[in-house]
């Protein structure tokens, strides 16, 4: 920024650009070139010092504070938004804090309030000996200054785009309804053709028999009738094929829990929460203590997008955590107080449902067969409300199977999977080059009682 | 004769109308329901699946324990952790030694993963507690996760009093226990060891 105020500075206020630079030669002496850039080096120091401290009053919050504190709600310790303010300002004086900082437990022998904040909170806090004065006033002002700012730092972040499926939507309605008019449109003038024609044969004195209404023609009828079968035909087949399956099955839950917040846009990893996907036949629901690692101190959904859920319904993302609160029978205002062992369990609704006759393994397909979860699971970081995004039919499994690589061992690379080794004959052709890949077909993945038995 | 037929054809008309009508409507795709198996053969477990309700169990005589009886090991998994989630405990547990030996390569690849999968959410990838979830404050989690390298609290921290945090929770970081097995916390306990001594020695690869 003072760069740019270097010409500004160094021009007489009432001067044009054209005499500037005329003068510059001659009128300005040397001495005032250097009293104006000196100032203005000053002036830029000064501001690059104000950015400074207030830079390193988060850095040092964040690295010696934010563990235990928050600025707005309390945490390990209290929130330390206005701590200046309590006890009658007694923060305020720097000298007092330091004594504070640098020893709490000698502090709080004669100091009732920070006695009952040991009380509150269950704990001492850690004595950092090696802070100094003026560490403590950038934190304090860094403090002060997020505070005053109140949550989320006065910054709004982008609200989500409109859903793509409703102008979608709204197209396909169109498209409709001019078609629609088109076809009146057709019919009016067909009928005005032949009103037409049966004029022109009335005055020629051409007799004609009466036409027959459009509802008695056998043209229009076996069309019709033709096109109700081809259309009515692709609909039953569908519908049949469609039966016993459950695709895009989206139900409600009972708590408006968004994959597209957790996993998307916070990154977790999906074996976080479903991490027996590499163990065991389930990929699991995670028990409540596992959604309370986090939630017992993320009480508020404040940071993310706004959300809706299916039926356009906007919801309240803190009001859904409150929920998940009640079934860990979690107090916010008394943290401490929390006794995991008292959670219930969340009656999530399962939506991926296979009929007892087939066995799947998630291990089987996660661990050995290294397929990812969105493979099957559709992409999962962008929704909201999950819905089932493959068929899980038995042709859909089978073309899997049919398409997919087996990661053999590579003695040459020293890469893939050695539980392959029993298939000697396919290492050998694959050696000889007969094959150029074995898919899960080969080493009987098309075979009936690998899934059915 | 003529007109009794017409009106049977014009019945069954009105009729076939009514059976499609109603198909149609039955089969409607409502997303929010999961619909209805037909001729459920073999679709229904009848032995208790994973989720099946188990609340009804005791009353048909059957044994049920949710958790398992104390004091039992997972086969396959190290001896549990002698002391309990108390003040005491976490004082005592600076003596408890990893009991697992030094992880060899393929091992360090695993315990690489558990960590970025159960751990890098907070304390971040590079261990400098600056995880997705933090993101130098602007991320959902309210207080700051520790810097694993070099935070005194945890760059002196013992093996035993890591464990046992990881094992019971510490301040806001919940309890791992039943996302990691005994033996995979002790692999996370030699990998942060072993990235606090590299970044010490100022080494970069193992």
């Amino acid at each position: 920024m003072c760069f740019y105020s270097i010409p500004v500075l160094l021009l007489p206020t009432n001067c044009t650009l054209s005499t500037f630079f005329r003068s510059t030669a001659s009128m300005i002496s040397e001495k005032y070139i250097y009293q104006k850039l000196s100032l203005c080096f000053f002036v830029f120091i000064a501001v690059l010092n104000i950015d400074l401290s207030a830079q390193d009053g988060k850095i040092l919050f964040n690295s010696k504070c934010a563990s235990c504190h928050n600025v707005f709600k309390n945490t390990t310790g209290p929130a330390l938004g206005g701590f200046q303010e309590r006890e009658n300002g007694k923060w305020t004086d720097t000298k007092e804090l330091l004594k504070w900082v640098k020893n709490p437990p000698a502090y709080m022998e004669h100091d009732a309030y920070t006695k009952g904040l040991k009380a509150q909170f269950g704990s001492i806090m850690q004595s950092f000996s090696d802070i100094t004065e003026p560490e403590l006033v950038a934190i304090a002002s860094y403090v002060n200054t997020t505070f005053q700012k109140g949550p989320g730092g006065g910054t709004t972040t982008a609200t989500s785009s409109e859903p793509n499926e409703e102008t979608d939507g709204r197209n396909a309605i169109l498209f409709g309804i001019i078609s629609l008019i088109m076809a009146v449109i057709a019919m009016i003038l067909m009928q005005v053709n032949s009103n037409l024609k049966k004029l022109s044969d009335d005055v020629e004195g051409v007799l004609r028999p009466e036409p027959t209404p459009f509802y008695k023609n056998k043209i229009y009828i076996s069309v019709v009738a033709i096109a109700f079968f081809v259309v009515g035909g692709f609909y039953v087949t569908k519908g049949a094929i469609g039966f016993g399956r459950q695709k895009e099955y989206q139900p409600h839950q009972p708590i408006f829990y968004s994959h597209k917040v957790h996993a998307g846009i916070n990154q977790i990893n999906c074996l976080y929460c479903h991490g027996n996907a590499m163990e065991s036949k389930h990929a699991t629901i995670p028990s409540t203590n596992v959604c309370m690692n986090c939630h017992k101190a993320i009480t508020s959904y404040e940071k993310g997008p706004k959300l809706f859920d299916e039926e356009g319904k906007e919801i309240n993302g803190t009001a859904e955590i409150a929920k998940l609160h009640k079934y860990a029978r979690f107090d916010p205002k008394n943290p401490a107080a929390w006794d995991p062992s008292k959670a219930q369990p969340i009656s999530w609704v399962k939506i991926h449902n296979l009929p007892d006759h087939v066995y799947f393994n998630h291990s089987q397909h996660i661990k050995a067969g290294n397929v990812q979860c969105q493979t099957c699971h559709g992409e999962i970081t962008k929704m909201d409300e999950v819905f089932q995004f493959s068929e899980l039919s038995m042709s859909w499994c089978i073309n899997c199977h049919r398409d997919t690589k087996v990661n053999f061992y590579d003695e040459e690379k020293g890469t893939g999977n050695k539980f392959y080794s029993i298939y000697e004959k396919f290492h050998n052709d694959l050696k000889s080059g007969k094959m150029d890949s074995v898919t899960v077909k080969d080493i009987g993945g098309l075979e009936c009682q690998k899934c059915h038995y | 004769m003529q007109q009794k037929k017409v009106r049977m054809k014009k019945s069954a008309i009105i009729f076939s109308f009514f059976i499609i009508v109603i198909t149609v409507l039955r089969c409607s795709s409502d997303k929010r329901e999961p619909g209805t198996a037909y001729m459920p053969d073999m679709v229904y477990s009848r032995a208790y699946e994973t989720y099946a309700s188990v609340d009804n169990l005791h009353e048909k005589g059957v044994n049920y324990n949710s958790t398992p009886v104390a004091g039992t090991v997972a086969r396959g998994d190290l001896s549990s952790y002698p002391y309990k989630n108390d003040s005491i405990g976490y004082v005592l547990s600076k003596n408890v030694k990893n009991p697992l030996p030094t992880l060899d390569a393929k091992d360090y690849i695993e315990a690489t993963r558990l960590f970025l999968v159960n751990c890098g959410i907070c304390h971040g990838d590079k261990l400098d507690g600056n995880g997705p979830l933090w993101k130098d404050g602007d991320g959902p989690f309210p207080s700051a996760p520790r810097n694993l390298l070099k935070d005194p609290v945890t760059a002196n921290m013992a093996e035993g009093t890591m464990f046992h945090s990881m094992t019971y929770g510490k301040n806001m970081m919940g309890s791992y226990a039943s996302q990691l097995s005994t033996k995979q916390r002790w692999m996370i306990v030699h990998y942060i060891k072993e990235k606090q001594r590299l970044s010490k020695t100022g080494e970069t690869v193992k």
